[in-house]
C-alpha cells in the first residue's frame, strides 16, 4: 500500500505549464530579447552620432508597433489598414495635449497620452461593431476607408491639426530640447531622458503584449484564428474576442504614436498618419514574420536600416548610371524592390525571419 | 436654388456614379464572386488608365484624331484608347491571376498581403515608366463642354459615362444570368469541385472572370482619366477606396447591388458637395455606416 502524495498533485496542465516555465531559460529567445533591449539601451551612451540613436529608438518604437499589429494580424488572424491611423491618432493626441493646451505640465502631456487611448479605443470599437459583425474581411476595408477619412481630416482641419504643415509640440520639463542634468553623476540632456522614457514605453507596452497573447483570452483568439466556425460552436463570442483584439491593438498603437510625437517633436499627416506608414508596418510584420511578436524587431531592424542607407545607395546608383535615364529612375524607385521582396517572402517564406528560424530550431 | 440646380447636380451624381459603378463593377465580379481580394484592383485601374493616355496621346500625335473638329474621329480616339485600355488591363489581370493570386485561392489573408506586394510594384513601375506627376490627358473637343437642354446644362462626357455604364450593367447581368459561360461561373462559385467533375475546366473561367474584372478596372481607369482630365500613379488607390465601400454597400456578389451603391455614393456626394461642401467627404463614409446598421450584409447581399 503507497501512502498518497503529499500535497496538491499537480494537473497535467501545470505540470506542463511548469515545465515549460524552467525550460524558458535554457531557451536562446528570452536572452536575445533581453539583449536587443540593452543593445537599444546603450547606444545613445556608446554612440555620438545622433542618426544612429534616432535609428535606434525607432527601430523601438516600430518594433512595438508591428507587434501590435501582429497582435491583430498574425494572432487574432484580422487584416486592418487603420493601424497607422491609430499611432497617429496618439502621435497628435500628443501633440495636441502639449501644444495647444497652452499648460505645458507633466498633466497636459498625460493628458494627451490618455486622450489618444481613448480617441483610439472609441473608434476602433465603433470600426469594430460595424465590420466584424459582418465578415471579418470587411474589417480591412472599413479600416482602409477610416484612414483614408483621417488622413483628410488632418490634412484640411488645418485651424486644429496644423494641416500639411502639422505641429512641433514643445514638451515639459525634463523632457525640453534645453533641458540638462544630472542624474548619479551621469549628465543628462533633454534628448536623452526622452530617448530613455521612449524606450521604457517600448518594453513595457511589449512585455504587455506578450502576456496577451500567452492569457486565455490571447488562446481563445488563436483558437479563433484557426477555425472561427469551430471556436464559436465551442460556444466563444467570437465578435466579442475580436473586437477586444482589435480594441488593444489600437490603443497600443496609439500610445507608441505618444511616444513616437515625444521623440520626434513633430507630427504630420505625412509622418504619423500616412498609407506609407501602414506599408512600412505591413513589410515590416512580412519579413519579421506573422504570429511571432517578436518578428517585428527584425522587420524594423531590417526596413528602417535600409531606409536610412537609401539615400547613400540612391548617389550611388546616379554615379554608376550616370548616362541613363531610365536606370536612374530604376534606383530611385526604391518601393518597387521592397514590393517585391514582399511578394517573394509572402510566397516563399510566409513565416518571415524570425517564423522561419523557430521553426528550424523546432524541427533540429 | 431652383429646379434646373438641381437637375444638374442630380446628373452630374448620375455620371459620378456610373464612373464609380465601372470600377466597381470588376471588382464586385473578382470579391463577390470569386471572393478574392483583389487590393491590386487600383493598380489595374491605374495601369487601364495610364495604358489609354499612351493611347490616346500616340493617336493625337500621329493623325491628330484628338485636336480635329471631327465627332467620328473624337469617338475614335476615345473608342481606341478605352479598347487598348481593357487589352492592357484584361493581360495583367491573367498574369496577376496565374503567378500570384492562384496559389492562395481561400486564404483571405494571404490573398490581400499579395496582392497589396503586387500594388506596390506596379505603381512604382507606373512611376518609372511614366514619371511620378501628374499628366494631362489629351481629352477630344467633342467630349467637352456641355449642352443647353431647356436651361439646364448638360455636361457632355458625363452622358457618354451613363451610357457606357449602362451598357456595362445590361452586359454583366446578360453574360451572368442567361448564358451558358455565366451559369458555368456561377456554379463554379457555388462548388468549384462539382463543376470540375462535370468536366469544365474551373481554372480556366475563373482565369477569364478575373481577367474581365481587371478589364474593366482599366475601362474605369480610362473613363476616369478623361473625366479629371489627367493620369497620376496614385489614382488607382483613391478609387480602390470608393469601389470597396460601393462594394460594401450594394452587397458582396450582386452587379446590381453595386450599381444602386455606387448612384447612391454619387448622388450624395455630388448634393452634399453642393449643399455643406466641407461634408462632401463624410458623407460617402455616412452612407456606409447607415446601410450596414441598417442591413449588415448590404443592400442586395444575401447575407453570411
Amino acid at each position: 500500500m503507497t501512502a498518497p502524495p503529499r500535497g496538491p498533485v499537480p494537473t497535467p496542465v501545470q505540470a506542463a505549464r511548469a515545465a515549460a516555465r524552467r525550460r524558458r531559460w535554457r531557451e536562446p529567445e528570452p536572452w536575445l530579447r533581453a539583449a536587443c533591449v540593452a543593445l537599444v539601451a546603450v547606444v545613445p551612451l556608446a554612440v555620438p552620432s545622433f542618426q544612429i540613436t534616432d535609428l535606434a529608438i525607432k527601430i523601438a518604437i516600430f518594433a512595438a508597433l508591428v507587434a501590435s499589429y501582429d497582435v491583430l494580424l498574425g494572432f487574432t488572424g484580422i487584416v486592418s489598414f487603420g493601424h497607422a491611423m491609430f499611432f497617429g491618432f496618439g502621435a497628435y493626441a500628443v501633440a495636441l495635449g502639449v501644444g495647444k493646451t497652452g499648460t505645458t505640465g507633466y498633466g497636459a502631456l498625460l493628458a494627451g497620452f490618455a486622450l489618444g487611448a481613448v480617441v483610439a479605443l472609441t473608434i476602433s470599437l465603433v470600426i469594430s461593431a460595424f465590420s466584424l459583425r459582418v465578415k471579418a474581411i470587411f474589417f480591412a476595408m472599413i479600416t482602409l476607408a477610416f484612414a483614408e477619412f483621417a488622413l483628410i481630416l488632418a490634412v484640411q482641419w488645418s485651424a486644429f491639426t496644423g494641416g500639411e504643415d502639422g505641429l512641433s509640440p514643445k514638451l515639459p520639463g525634463v523632457f525640453a530640447v534645453g533641458w540638462s542634468g544630472r542624474f548619479l553623476g551621469v549628465p543628462l540632456t533633454g534628448r536623452l531622458v526622452t530617448y530613455y522614457v521612449v524606450l521604457a514605453l517600448c518594453v513595457a507596452l511589449f512585455a504587455l503584449m506578450s502576456r496577451f497573447v500567452r492569457s486565455p483570452l490571447g488562446r481563445t483568439l488563436q483558437a479563433i484564428r484557426d477555425n472561427a466556425l469551430r471556436a464559436e460552436a465551442l460556444g466563444v463570442r467570437t465578435f466579442v474576442f475580436q473586437t477586444i483584439a482589435a480594441a488593444f491593438a489600437s490603443v497600443v498603437a496609439s500610445l507608441l504614436g505618444g511616444g513616437y510625437a515625444m521623440w520626434v517633436r513633430y507630427v504630420n499627416p505625412e509622418s504619423a498618419l500616412g498609407i506609407p506608414i501602414m506599408l512600412d508596418i505591413l513589410l515590416m510584420v512580412i519579413i519579421g514574420g506573422i504570429g511571432t511578436l517578436w518578428g517585428g524587431i527584425v522587420g524594423a531592424t531590417v526596413l528602417l536600416s535600409a531606409q536610412t542607407l537609401l539615400p547613400g545607395l540612391r548617389t550611388l546608383g546616379a554615379r554608376v548610371f550616370a548616362g541613363s535615364d531610365l536606370a536612374q529612375r530604376l534606383t530611385e524607385r526604391w518601393l518597387l524592390y521592397f514590393g517585391i521582396l514582399f511578394v517573394l517572402v509572402v510566397f516563399f517564406f510566409p513565416k518571415g525571419v524570425l517564423g522561419t528560424l523557430r521553426h528550424r530550431a523546432r524541427r533540429s | 436654388m431652383d429646379g434646373r440646380t438641381w437637375i444638374t447636380l442630380t446628373a452630374a451624381g448620375l455620371a459620378m456614379g456610373m464612373l464609380i459603378f465601372l470600377v466597381a463593377s470588376g471588382l464586385t465580379l473578382i470579391f463577390g464572386l470569386m471572393d478574392v481580394l483583389n487590393f491590386a484592383h487600383g493598380a489595374l485601374f491605374s495601369w487601364g488608365a495610364y495604358a489609354g493616355f499612351a493611347a490616346a496621346v500616340a493617336l493625337n500625335r500621329w493623325w491628330g484624331w484628338g485636336d480635329a473638329p471631327s465627332a467620328g474621329l473624337n469617338a475614335l480616339l476615345l473608342l481606341a484608347a478605352l479598347a487598348v485600355a481593357i487589352v492592357a488591363s484584361g493581360v495583367l489581370g491573367v498574369i496577376l491571376e496565374r503567378v500570384i493570386v492562384r496559389p492562395v485561392y481561400g486564404q483571405h489573408m494571404f490573398q490581400i498581403l499579395i496582392t497589396l506586394g503586387a500594388t506596390i510594384v506596379l505603381e512604382e513601375l507606373l512611376r518609372i515608366v511614366w514619371g511620378p506627376n501628374d499628366q494631362v490627358m489629351p481629352v477630344p473637343s467633342t467630349f467637352q463642354g456641355s449642352w443647353d437642354v431647356a436651361d439646364v446644362i448638360v455636361l457632355r462626357f458625363p452622358i457618354v459615362a451613363i451610357v457606357l455604364g449602362v451598357i456595362v450593367y445590361g452586359a454583366m447581368t446578360l453574360v451572368l444570368r442567361a448564358t451558358r459561360v455565366g451559369l458555368i461561373v456561377r456554379a463554379g462559385v457555388e462548388n468549384g469541385e462539382m463543376v470540375q467533375v462535370l468536366g469544365h475546366d474551373i481554372h480556366r473561367y475563373f482565369t477569364g472572370v478575373f481577367a474581365a474584372g481587371s478589364a474593366l478596372a482599366g475601362l474605369g481607369g480610362v473613363m476616369w482619366a478623361v473625366f479629371g482630365q489627367s493620369v497620376r500613379p496614385t489614382m488607382g488607390g483613391e478609387q480602390l477606396i470608393f469601389a470597396f465601400i460601393v462594394v460594401i454597400i450594394g452587397g458582396l456578389g450582386s452587379v446590381t447591388g453595386s450599381l444602386v451603391g455606387a448612384l447612391l455614393v454619387g448622388l450624395s456626394y455630388n448634393h452634399v458637395a453642393f449643399l455643406v461642401p466641407k461634408a462632401a467627404i463624410g458623407v460617402t463614409m455616412a452612407l456606409m455606416v447607415v446601410v450596414l446598421l441598417l442591413r449588415p450584409a448590404g443592400l442586395f447581399g444575401e447575407g453570411k
